[in-house]
């Protein structure tokens, strides 16, 4: 009888092995047939810690609490539990085997017990969570349920790994009730059944005592069969389907956090990943040494890099992202994890879960293919090209998940391919990119306006290579930025900056028409030639007057120009007007002085995406909001590095708003949520697109930049003496 | 069939407007380039060539030696190749002058089909098309809105305040093209890279067999006395008015305005 059950439990295990190596195989195979994804595999030793790290702290797994808590209890247990499951072969033999060495060590038996029933609440606990989300379109037409960040998911995969979790955990917790038992019950052997060794199944294990011990056997044994099985089946079936990352992850996630993009443990958030043309960074300096076929940007499935691939087969279909996308929370097709799930996919040749599909299809985000060959093409033919161009490249999907996806770079390299290849996009782009060819800037006007903010000023405003020869002659110089010279309120806030910095009495100079665009629009559009022709003159320009450090206004500016242009060969230092203002009120050369008592209002703050997730400054604006005597600051729903974008980031500032909702008017529901008279923000594309929401409504907070309302603290000091000497003595 | 797309380098329309020497418009700005409106041209071109079988695009231009950047933007565009007329005794020339050297060119390159946009964006005279239809003895189809070729017949659409009309005329002809014909096309990457093996010719007025006396500033029936900077916009003067009492103040200030 043991012995047919060990045959069976061996052959089970035998074939389960066998499928779960053959997809292991397979799932290398797929994933080195990648490009090259240079420098992900060192330094081995900074991987390797950061990985360990990352894993056992669960420090990427943002906000839900008790999710982050129960999957933390689920891994430890998974991992304790491996040991268990070889001794239970020998358990079918002889119900009374044990680990060699640490199987009656009391420490061992104790963690043991405390993970398989922290594990068993644990997984009820997620099972609960998973059931709770409706995974079905709420009503019957095919509207989307937003809420729900399984939508998409793979149901039966979430639920058959948990559930095969919950089997083993019990399996466990049954043999250690009825080994207590049949080990307490003789004197010889009372103490090694005794709670020392068997803390809380022994209590349970009481129970059974009047069984006859035979009885008892045969139960453990039976239990250790059926442990194996469900062990087993569970290795098989993963082994089959190397799509179901959601059992894969517990393999794969590790791996993908190790070969992370960023060593230091952050998001993959900031720059954007260089476009690689043969493994190597493109750089449009160097065209001569360009392959005559050289492609740009990702086509076809086998031409992403080998990580790309190994994200795509990592994703736990969690819909953290999902939850959080601004394209998707306004109906449009771009659920951050569809899209990885359609590449995984396409990427190892198999169909879509029923659920996928149905997803992909009712958000409109399947392409054209009804079954993609391996070489189709992944815009159109596998995914919608709404669902590419409908990225603001806000980066909370990066920011969300947990096993480090980085689906902005993925979104980006997409639209290169589209651009520079194909010529394919949004028909805005066509004036976009054109402006910036001939003009320098989005917005196709003449450079000899880029000083046009200045006029008025009661200050004469410097310009290098005019009236300043070079940067050091001056404390700061000031980049004034294409939405800072051209757009009615980017000037007033380039305005109140540059009167801030003067009266502070800072010596600061601005480039004036040498400025160009820095890019980021052009870059996150996908076209990385026309960024890089506007990086590298820019990078010209700071050459030849010598500037290493700049103050900007704007977030993108702050972005490119800052964490970009290294990848060009460039270092510079670039503070954000915030930083500056907030270290000049510190000092004390700034004085802001409070309101009549009246005036007293609520602030709201929306964190501008690559001021805040993108470069992770969240705190200067808000300080400088604290220094003022008449802000109470309220946050909105979202705030922080779970902010939500105001639509205009990743190029999406020059395109129409056609699918579904604006995102800019779903910001300022919030911002209307709070009921505060203002909303402050630190960026003039958030300025721009919050106060065309806030225009098209009959009361809505009004929408400025965090320098205005400084600038009118402060001269509230200078026109009022009586405060004045207040706030001097 | 050879087709032909013109194309006119100008000064980029935020440039500031400069005038050479001899008072004729400047042509090298700051950010000089392919006239906007010729890009069209450039486009129905490219269509038609790819709907022709058999049919090439010659992109030509009349300019100074600079504007073969024009010409490089036709063929990152997809145009096959270019031709730039340039001579010393070309400069200065007008509408005139300008329809004669194209017509010797575009006979020379015996093209069958001759595509423009509808007016530079420079001078902005419109006029060239017509000139040079002239000049060839060709039938002109002038403000297409939208062109098709087919067995040797050229048919346009033309949409103008009173209504829309299909005009046709046997090949060879010259056609012109308004920017409602199609969005020009933005060339790719790829495209860019791969007009850099395109190549550009250059012609002169004795490569055309053009009397050099006939064209230039010297043989241009329009002549250039003085240019000048239209005065800035004095500031208006403002009426606050509340209760009707300023009619007599406005009809006064219309009267000497009207003087």
């Amino acid at each position: 009888m043991k012995v047919l059950l060990f045959v069976i439990a061996v052959a089970v295990s035998i074939a389960a092995v066998a499928l779960f190596v053959r997809g292991a195989l397979t799932l290398y195979r797929l994933i080195g047939a990648g490009q090259p994804s240079p420098g992900r595999l060192g330094p081995v030793g900074k991987r390797l810690g950061n990985m360990v790290t990352e894993i056992l702290s669960h420090r990427r797994f943002r906000a839900r609490p008790l999710v982050k808590a129960a999957h933390w209890v689920v891994m430890v247990s998974f991992i304790l539990l491996v040991p268990t499951l070889a001794i239970a072969y020998a358990q079918v033999l002889d119900p009374y085997a044990e680990l060699p060495i640490i199987g009656g060590w009391p420490v061992w038996q104790w963690l043991l017990e405390l993970f398989s029933v922290g594990g068993l609440v644990a997984i009820v606990v997620l099972f609960t969570v998973r059931l709770r989300h409706p995974s079905e379109p709420e009503d019957a037409a095919g509207a989307r349920d937003w809420r729900s960040r399984f939508f998409g998911s793979t149901r039966w995969q979430g639920y058959f790994v948990e559930a095969v979790i919950a089997a083993v955990l019990v399996c466990v917790l049954v043999m250690h009730v009825l080994t207590s038992a049949v080990l307490a019950r003789y004197p010889e052997t009372a103490e090694a059944g005794s709670w020392v060794h068997y803390p809380l199944t022994f209590w349970v294990g009481q129970l059974f005592w009047s069984l006859p011990p035979v009885a008892l056997e045969i139960g453990i044994v039976v239990a250790a069969t059926f442990k194996i099985l469900v062990s087993m089946v569970w290795l098989g079936v993963v082994g089959y389907a190397t799509t179901m990352s959601v059992a894969w992850h517990r393999f794969l996630g590790v791996l993908n956090v190790y070969a992370r993009r960023e060593t230091d443990g952050t998001p993959a958030l900031g720059a954007a990943a260089p476009m690689l043309v043969d493994g190597k960074a493109f750089d449009i300096r160097d065209l001569d040494d360009l392959d005559e076929d050289a492609t740009f940007g990702v086509g076809k499935i086998e031409e992403f890099g080998w990580k790309s691939l190994l994200d795509f087969a990592s994703c736990t279909e969690c819909g953290r992202c999902q939850d959080l996308c601004p394209a998707w929370n306004t109906g449009k097709p771009l659920s951050p994890k569809l899209f990885t799930l359609a590449l995984r996919d396409q990427a190892a040749g198999m169909e879509h879960s029923l659920d996928i599909f149905a997803a992909l299809k009712s958000a409109g985000a399947a392409g054209e293919l009804a079954a993609p060959t391996r070489d189709a093409d992944l815009v159109g033919g596998v995914i919608s090209p709404d669902v590419l161009w409908s990225c603001t490249t806000c980066g909370a999907c990066v920011d969300q998940c947990p096993v480090d996806i980085e689906h902005v770079d993925h979104i980006i390299d997409l639209r290169r391919h589209e651009v520079m290849v194909k010529s394919e996009f949004p028909e805005e782009f066509n004036g976009l990119f054109g402006n910036l060819e001939t003009k320098g800037n989005p917005w196709g006007l003449p450079p000899r306006d880029r000083m046009d903010w200045a006029k008025g000023l009661d200050f004469d405003v410097p310009v290098l290579g005019t009236d300043v020869t070079s940067a050091d002659e001056v404390d700061h110089v000031l980049w004034v930025g294409c939405a800072g010279a051209y757009d009615e309120k980017g000037k007033k806030t380039t305005r109140a900056v540059a009167e801030l910095l003067h009266l502070a009495g800072v010596k600061f100079a601005v480039l004036g028409q040498a400025e160009t665009c820095c890019g980021d629009s052009a870059r996150r559009a996908g076209n990385e030639a026309t960024y890089q022709g506007l990086a590298t003159e820019n990078i010209e320009t700071f050459a030849s007057y010598g500037v290493e450090k700049v103050v900007v206004t704007c977030a993108h500016c702050l972005n490119s120009i800052g964490r970009e242009y290294g990848q060009l060969g460039a270092d510079y230092r670039v503070e954000h007007h915030t930083q500056v203002l907030n270290r000049l009120i510190r000092d004390g050369r700034l004085n802001v002085v409070a309101p009549p008592e009246d005036e007293r209002r609520q602030i709201t703050y929306h964190d501008p995406c690559y001021l805040g997730r993108h470069n992770g400054e969240y705190d200067a604006p808000r300080e400088l909001l604290a220094s003022l005597p008449e802000a109470e600051l309220v946050e909105m729903e979202h705030s922080g590095s779970s902010s939500m974008c105001c639509g205009g980031g990743g190029a999406r500032m020059w395109t129409e708003e056609s699918i579904g909702t604006r995102i800019n008017s779903a910001r300022m529901d919030e911002a209307e949520a709070t009921g505060a008279a203002t909303v402050a923000t630190a960026c003039p594309f958030c300025a721009i697109m919050l106060g065309d929401a806030a225009a098209s409504r009959d009361q809505a907070p009004a929408v400025t930049d965090v320098a205005h309302l400084v600038l009118a603290g402060v001269k509230r000091g200078l026109t009022n003496p009586t405060n004045e000497a207040e706030t001097e003595s | 069939m050879r087709i032909i797309a013109l194309v006119k380098y100008v000064p980029d329309s935020g440039d500031e407007v400069g005038f050479e020497a001899d008072l004729s418009l400047g042509r090298v700005g700051p950010s000089s380039r392919l006239s906007e409106l010729d890009e069209y041209a450039v486009e129905q071109a490219l269509r038609l060539r790819t709907e022709l079988a058999g049919a090439t695009l010659t992109v030509l231009s009349v300019g100074p030696a600079e504007a073969e950047s024009a010409l490089r933007k036709a063929l990152q565009m997809g145009a096959d190749d270019a031709v730039l007329v340039t001579d010393e005794a070309i400069a200065g020339s007008d509408v005139f002058g300008t329809a004669t050297v194209l017509s010797a060119a575009i006979r020379s390159l015996e093209g069958g089909l001759v595509v423009a946009g509808m007016s530079s964006t420079d001078a902005g005279l419109g006029v060239v098309p017509a000139l040079l239809a002239d000049s060839l003895c060709w039938p002109l189809l002038s403000q297409a809105a939208a062109v098709s070729v087919e067995a040797g017949l050229a048919k346009i659409a033309r949409v103008d305040e009173t209504g829309s009309r299909v005009v046709e005329a046997a090949l060879p002809a010259v056609v012109s093209v308004t920017d409602q014909s199609g969005e020009p096309r933005y060339p790719s990457f790829k495209d860019v890279l791969a007009a850099k093996k395109k190549s550009v010719a250059t012609l002169t007025l004795a490569d055309l067999g053009v009397d050099a006396s006939a064209v230039g500033v010297g043989s241009a029936r329009v002549e250039v006395l003085a240019v000048g900077r239209n005065p800035d916009r004095a500031a208006g003067r403002v009426i606050v008015d509340v209760d009707g009492s300023s009619v007599d103040e406005i009809v006064d200030f219309l009267a000497a305005a009207t003087k």
